[in-house]
């Protein structure tokens, strides 16, 4: 047996729920998750198999006052993991808590974190988006008409690629936030 | 007190509650989540996540302020807007338990 495992997962920046229990599944079968790497390169080593609660927070604010923000993680019983892409990562084992436990306790603050990754990520897309991804399209869809070959031209599809890649991403936050919304009521 | 503070924080969760309860004693994040747990019979047990993102928003929104730092741990204490909206809350709290007894009498 391999002495370490690695893994290619993608997840957006909206799916950390999915990755919070991709992580929790590997552990629970004795994978334990040691390290993440740009793009999505999961790295684990065998441990005991073990129900283990991961979590993850983007706090930009937290980040910028790391020894306090983790302190009060520690005090709760969290492990600090690392940070990767503003997420930063903790775990705690199942057998030290009482019931079902999060890093969270209520919605509100729940939405409060998708509303810090919403400024932090979307906002900065959004403003490409509009700023230059749209106008941009624009340009190539006046200044080249049908008949000159629009199509033809290899920039003309790269920003059309990119304005589709950004639109799917702005659905995927709307149905996102959409969900969460109608959990709560 | 602005409307902002008026539609933010009344009214407020529990959680926001029970911090500025707990701030009228200067007192730091964990702090807060050991007293409320002793003080509720271990019946509620406030996240580290939903305490630190509170503690920021009420200290920006000048509800409670920062005393000082120990052991890496920020000490707040309540102030003027915060003791307002807390005894703003604290009456809206009564007049539930009140209909809560009529509705039982």
């Amino acid at each position: 047996m391999s002495e370490y495992k690695k893994e290619f997962r993608y997840f957006t920046i909206f799916d950390y729920e999915k990755e919070q229990e991709y992580l929790s599944w590997m552990h629970e079968r004795g994978w334990k998750f040691t390290m993440v790497y740009f793009p999505g390169i999961y790295c684990f080593e065998p441990c005991k198999p073990e129900k283990v609660m991961y979590q993850l927070d983007y706090n930009q604010e937290g980040l910028a006052h790391k020894a306090e923000y983790l302190q009060m993680f520690a005090d709760c019983g969290w492990e600090y993991l690392l940070e990767f892409m503003g997420y930063s990562y903790f775990r705690k084992p199942a057998a030290e808590m009482k019931e079902d436990e999060g890093i969270f306790c209520d919605d509100d603050s729940r939405l409060d974190m998708m509303k810090r990754v919403f400024r932090g990520r979307m906002v900065p897309l959004l403003c490409i988006f509009l700023a230059v991804l749209l106008p941009q399209l624009s340009i190539q869809l006046t200044d080249r008409a049908w008949t000159q070959g629009a199509f033809r031209s290899s920039i003309f599809w790269l920003y059309l690629v990119l304005v589709i890649v950004y639109m799917i991403f702005f659905i995927r936050f709307a149905i996102h936030y959409w969900h969460f919304n109608n959990r709560r009521r | 007190m602005d409307a902002h503070i008026k539609k933010v924080y009344v009214p407020m969760t529990e959680t926001g509650f029970y911090i500025l309860l707990c701030l009228r004693m200067p007192n730091h994040g964990y702090g807060i989540i050991q007293r409320v747990e002793a003080m509720t019979d271990g019946e509620i047990r406030l996240a580290p996540g939903t305490m630190y993102g509170s503690l920021s928003k009420m200290e920006k929104d000048g509800l409670i302020a920062f005393v000082q730092e120990q052991d890496k741990r920020k000490i707040y204490q309540i102030t003027k807007l915060g003791e307002e909206v807390l005894a703003l809350e604290m009456k809206r709290i009564k007049r539930l338990y009140r209909s809560v007894e009529e509705a039982q009498q």
